[in-house]
């Protein structure tokens, strides 16, 4: 019995052995093919981590070889079965193993002889450490093979540098916006919609930020942009007049010059003095009185603000009524007008800082999203239309000249400027936009109202009279270019046209809307 | 607590057994696989049916046997008019003290060693006369069932090519055949040699070197002999593979009318068992179950027609039964 047993421990033993060699030749075949299967994965999908993956295949193929060998443990009936059979002990080691608790006539001779023949035998051999033949020369192909693959150039390369491209520019576009936030809060000109405007630019940071390409991180960027426009008071600009024409009044008498210079300075500087000029009318001589009823009264006719019109006709009025105190709360109510002004040009101030720091944005993204549509698409759209507006080093693409106006020469890829103010043509997407697009005729033929500033006494909205050579009447493009920009929105919106043509109209109009928010 | 059985020595067994095949070797030239699947059957306690053409000695042999066994011999020439009672014996009137009484007559099956020469040709109501006989090694006559003596080992030989006014042996009767046995053509020294020894002016004079005794006790000690689970599986799945109903085999499904009954497999693990024992071992191994597979299913397995047609036989059939059945070592 006791024999047996050390029988059954030496082939256990040698078993192991055998076993552990074995499993570890699996571990290698699993592990080469592993990576072999990682190197035809990464050429089909684009994986930035690939050799992360393919080492990690390796110790897990050689933890699970580690534990089946570990798991595995031959029953003692198996190992006397398999040495039979591979020693050529004729059953005897099985058969006395499995009778080795009975006491039949033969039993005992043959436990006897199952001893005697295994000892003569070298019970280790019954399980012979070897590599197989097989499993090793898969491991050589697979190995070539993965090799080969991961020496031979990846088309998946080009797209991962794309992808870093990408996030670069998104997090150079992230960084252009918060600038803009930083730079607003900094100003140290605070206005009542600062919380809003950071907001607005916060939420487009995100976005931009989360974007799975420049391209959707584009498409944040125009509502960003519209929503900080409606933030700008529009009647800003009357208001600044009517103050400026006050400060034009002011300046020809001697109680209001200092208020003139203070307005001229800033609103805010500007009501303090009105203020003071109020508290002062009780002292001041008739004949100053008489003078400055006049200058109010004539920056009243020019004001196009209403309320500072009523509020300079009152303060006017009672002044030459000798009403000292009904004009001083008229000019009082003046000083609050100008308190106002200051926090709206604070406010468009804001406004413009923050649209400047989204079309930074824009412009790297646009660029990146130019690119990468290249990359990927360039083959199908080369030559699609010819590119007259731009001649970039790129395929050109796209349209040449578009809407340009003025005599601007366009930079190349895409969203080319016009040099001096005009827009050049809305023309190819040049891969890296060296090319020059020059802007088209649509300069001479295109009737765009470009407004100056206005005179005294003539608002911006007046129409204006026609110009030599026009048959038909011209408006400011203030009135007109909301009405363009939403047509053309809306009707790219509703035809078949990509997503990057859509941008480039966007981008269109905020160009052109940047001035007037700059402003 | 397992009784301790006495002690068997195996070996004599095995010393019987070479004694008989060298003592018949003296007279029967070659054929070794012949005396050794004979002297297998015999320790076994089965019975042999040689089948081989003319003059290849199966009579010898088994007259051989005869004379190294101090057992009783007799032989029984089959031949169409044969009666049943020419075999078990019948009873006759006789007269005892003057009145006349039946008497029953022994016939030549009364011995330990019976030739049962030509078999096939003899009637099936004769053949079957020996059914019980070799089955139950009893004989009944009118009412009266009578033991045959012990050991009893029954050795028929039949012709394959005189089929002309043979009698095939129905199926129940070939499987009471522990072995069929093909006797070979000797090779040319074979031949050589036989021209030598039976054309000399004195042939050599055979021994006797066992008796029943011998016999009987071998016999028992075969079946002590220890078999292995998985090699008795083993021997069951080969008998399993035999039938076309369960084997895997397309030749088997194709060919094959009936397969080896249980007798088969009882025949299988002794042979092996008597085998083992020969080869000086004393558990069953794979080896043994395949050395002993063709005689002890190859009258067991009935083939189709088509089999007949193709060529294809028994013994072919065996050996990609072999071929193809695992050697599943233990699992446990």
């Amino acid at each position: 019995m006791s024999s047996l047993e050390a029988i059954v421990r030496e082939l256990r033993k040698a078993a192991r052995r055998a076993l552990g060699a074995r499993y570890a030749a699996h571990a290698l075949v699993g592990a080469v093919a592993w990576v072999a299967a990682v190197m035809i994965l990464v050429r089909l999908v684009p994986f930035e981590r690939r050799a992360e993956l393919a080492v990690l295949g390796i110790p897990v193929a050689l933890a699970i070889a580690a534990a089946a060998w570990l798991i595995r443990r031959p029953s003692a009936a198996l190992l006397m079965a398999m040495a039979d059979i591979r020693l050529g002990l004729k059953e005897r080691l099985s058969t006395a193993w499995e009778r080795r608790a009975e006491s039949g006539p033969l039993d005992d001779a043959q436990r006897h002889d199952a001893v005697q023949h295994a000892a003569r035998a070298s019970l280790p051999a019954a399980f012979p450490v070897r590599v197989n033949r097989g499993e090793a020369t898969l491991v050589a192909i697979l190995a070539i093979f993965a090799l080969a693959l991961a020496l031979l150039p990846n088309p998946m390369d080009q797209v991962l540098a794309q992808r870093q491209a990408d996030r670069v520019s998104q997090a150079r576009a992230a960084k252009a916006v918060a600038d803009a936030k930083k730079k607003i809060a900094d100003s140290g000109k605070p206005s009542p919609k600062d919380a809003q405007i950071q907001k607005i630019l916060q939420d487009a940071q995100a976005k931009i930020h989360e974007a799975d390409s420049p391209r959707k991180a584009l498409e944040s960027i125009t509502p960003a942009e519209q929503q900080l426009q409606k933030l700008a008071d529009p009647g800003t600009p009357a208001l600044q007049s009517s103050a400026q024409n006050l400060a034009n009044a002011l300046s020809g008498t001697a109680a209001g010059r200092s208020a003139a210079q203070a307005i001229s300075t800033n609103p805010a500087k500007g009501a303090q003095s009105v203020r003071d000029l109020a508290s002062q009318l009780q002292s001041l001589s008739p004949k100053d009185r008489e003078e400055l009823a006049k200058a109010l009264a004539k920056a009243s006719q020019q004001a196009q603000n209403s309320q500072m019109r009523d509020s300079l006709s009152k303060a006017s009025s009672s002044l030459q009524s000798g009403d000292a105190a009904s004009a001083a709360q008229a000019l009082n109510d003046v000083a609050s007008q100008l308190d106002s002004l200051q926090e709206q040009e604070n406010t468009d101030q804001a406004v413009a800082a923050a649209i400047n720091g989204l079309e930074a944005a824009r412009q790297g993204l646009a660029a990146q999203a130019d690119r990468d549509a290249n990359g990927q698409g360039g083959q199908a759209n080369a030559g699609a239309s010819p590119s007259a507006g731009a001649s970039g080093n790129g395929n050109g693409n796209g349209t040449g000249n578009g809407t340009g106006n003025g005599n601007g020469n366009g930079t190349g890829n895409g969203t080319g400027t016009g040099g001096t103010g005009g827009t050049g043509g809305t023309g190819g997407t040049g891969s890296n936009g060296s090319g020059t697009g020059s802007g088209s005729g649509a300069a001479s033929t295109e009737r765009i109202y470009v407004p100056g500033q206005p005179v005294p006494g003539q608002s911006e909205n007046d129409p204006t009279p026609l110009g030599p050579g026009q048959d038909v009447p011209l408006s400011p493009y203030t009135q007109v270019i909301e009405a363009y920009q939403q047509a053309a929105l809306d009707a790219t919106d509703q035809s078949l046209i990509p997503g990057s043509e859509r941008d480039l109209v966007r981008e269109y109009f905020s160009q052109l809307g940047e001035p007037r928010a700059a402003k | 607590m397992i009784a301790e059985e006495p002690r068997v020595d195996a070996t004599r067994v095995t010393e019987l057994a070479q004694s008989l095949e060298t003592e018949l070797a003296r007279l029967i030239v070659g054929q070794k696989a012949l005396l050794r699947d004979t002297v297998i059957a015999l320790t076994a306690g089965g019975h042999v049916l040689l089948e081989g053409v003319p003059g290849l000695g199966k009579t010898v042999l088994v007259r051989s046997l005869g004379q190294t066994l101090s057992m009783s011999f007799s032989r029984i020439q089959f031949t169409p008019d044969l009666m049943p009672a020419d075999i078990v014996g019948t009873n006759i009137i006789g007269d005892t003290d003057g009145r006349r009484e039946f008497h029953y007559q022994a016939g030549p099956i009364f011995a330990n060693l019976v030739l049962a020469d030509e078999i096939n040709r003899a009637t099936p109501k004769t053949q079957s006369a020996l059914l019980e006989a070799m089955q139950e090694r009893t004989v009944t006559v009118g009412t009266q069932t009578r033991p045959l003596p012990s050991p009893f080992f029954v050795l028929a030989t039949q012709n394959p090519i005189e089929l002309e006014g043979t009698y095939p042996l129905p199926e129940a009767q070939l499987d009471r055949f522990f072995f069929k046995i093909l006797v070979p053509f000797p090779s040319e020294g074979d031949l050589l040699e036989i021209a030598r020894r039976t054309t000399g002016d004195s042939t050599p004079q055979l021994k006797s070197v066992a008796d029943a005794g011998a016999i009987l006790t071998a016999q028992r000690t075969a079946r002590e002999v220890p078999i292995a689970e998985h090699v008795l599986r083993y021997a069951a799945r080969l008998v399993s593979a035999t039938h076309p109903d369960r084997s895997e085999l397309d030749s088997v499904r194709r060919y094959v009318r009936w397969g080896a009954s249980p007798r088969g497999l009882q025949t299988l693990v002794l042979a092996g068992k008597v085998r083992a024992l020969l080869e000086g071992r004393y558990n069953v191994a794979f080896d043994d179950l395949n050395s002993v597979a063709q005689p002890a299913l190859r009258h067991r397995i009935f083939l189709q027609f088509e089999a007949e047609a193709d060529g294809i036989t028994a013994d072919r059939i065996i050996s990609e039964i072999l071929e193809h059945t695992a050697k599943e070592p233990a699992s446990k």
